[in-house]
């Protein structure tokens, strides 16, 4: 009991604390006119052709900031996102998803099912056009490739893992794709210190637009249309690698308990 | 004048949706068993969402002011209306087959239960 007391009283001090400090104590700096200095300068930096050193070359704040202000950030926290999956693949070593049970695999209603079939195409649109609007409207790669990831659960669910099977997508596919996906934001990321290289200009790992010394930029427009340099590439690539990193993870979610102890036991199937 | 007629049906297609919701949660409370509960939240998804999202779209189009945003807003409206129609009565569907297919909700106060005479869907 006074243990719950102690948990209680300090979380409840913990919060009116930072409440106070966040609200009223200008914890976070002054407030001018509802914005802080610290937003003033990435609201005026985002996209402003006049000031070639400082901005992004994007509308969308939030994926301005996620992958060009801090984008090393960003990648330690995508590092360790691929690394829960890699726990989930190490616990599941040694299982294939290819075994099947007799008489498993029907799905439910057809009902159920046709909704489903509706329901792909218009979740496929949806997810692309996150993923390509990323830098321009709310969004980006992780949640684009969140809502991609949908479409595999909910056909494991609707019909069953064996239709995926069925489909050729195993595990092994999936992992290439992710795995194209990753080397698609690591190649992002070296292609400006490539080309510095080549051509002799100065660059940085991450670099999008030029700056005070690395006249190097990528190209902010693609014909007339916007695409941010290297945000929109930075997006595409964390869309394939999150969507089919999900896609691992609901096929190995989904083998049946008794494959998965058989197998993991060792008297199972060969592989 | 087209306008205000838009509107006007858009704000009773609210209120519409705001009553089926009451409705829906009284059912909630007061049903006897699973599936007649089950009843009473589809009559809130399907009167309580999909008719106030035609009606903020019918809002939307007859907003002026809005410029040509008013054709997004109502758009994305119609789009989520839609997918509420077929997904709420698909997912209650898939519950409710489910539920007495495992027989792990009783259909105890009973008048008639046609699944269990012929099997329902396949």
């Amino acid at each position: 009991m006074r243990k719950e007391l102690i948990v209680a009283t300090s979380l409840t001090v913990t919060i009116i604390v930072l409440a106070y400090v966040i609200t009223l104590g200008s914890g976070l700096g002054p407030l001018f006119n509802g914005i802080r200095p610290l937003a003033e300068v990435y609201l005026r930096t985002t996209l402003n052709p006049s000031q070639p050193s400082f901005t992004a070359m994007s509308p969308e704040g939030v994926t301005a900031i996620v992958w060009d202000y801090r984008g090393l950030d960003t990648l330690f926290e995508t590092a360790v996102f691929y690394l829960a999956i890699i726990g989930a693949i190490a616990i599941y070593r040694g299982v294939s998803e290819k075994v099947r049970l007799n008489g498993a695999g029907v799905g439910l209603s057809m009902i159920v099912k046709v909704v489903t079939k509706v329901l792909i195409p218009i979740n496929i649109a949806i997810a692309t056009s996150i993923a390509l609007h990323g830098h321009l409207t709310p969004g980006g790669g992780f949640q684009a490739g969140a809502a991609m990831a949908v479409i595999p659960m909910i056909l494991i669910i609707a019909f069953s893992r064996y239709l995926l099977l069925d489909l050729k997508i195993s595990k092994e596919v999936a992992l290439a794709f992710r795995s194209i996906g990753l080397a698609g934001i690591a190649l992002t990321a070296f292609v400006p210190i490539l080309i510095g290289l080549l051509s002799g200009v100065n660059a940085y790992i991450m670099q999008n637009q030029l700056k005070a010394d690395a006249s190097f930029s990528l190209p902010a427009y693609l014909g007339d249309a916007l695409v941010s340099g290297s945000l929109i590439l930075y997006n595409i690539s964390e869309y394939l690698a999150v969507t089919f990193g999900f896609s691992m993870i609901f096929l190995l979610l989904s083998i049946e308990e008794d494959i998965v102890k058989e197998q993991m036991r060792g008297d199972g199937v060969e592989h | 004048m087209y306008d205000y007629i838009l509107i006007t049906i858009g704000g009773f297609l609210l209120v519409v949706g705001a009553l089926c919701d009451l409705i829906a949660a009284i059912g909630m409370n007061r049903f006897p068993n699973f599936f007649v509960r089950l009843h009473a939240a589809t009559v809130g998804t399907i009167g309580g969402a999909f008719y106030p999202l035609i009606g903020a779209a019918l809002i939307a189009f007859g907003s002026e002011f809005l410029g040509n945003y008013r054709w997004f807003v109502g758009g994305a409206s119609i789009v989520a209306a839609f997918l509420v129609l077929i997904l709420a009565p698909a997912g209650s569907h898939a519950l409710a087959r489910a539920a007495h297919k495992s027989k792990t909700a009783i259909v105890h106060p009973k008048v008639v239960d046609h699944l269990e005479e012929d099997g329902g869907v396949k």
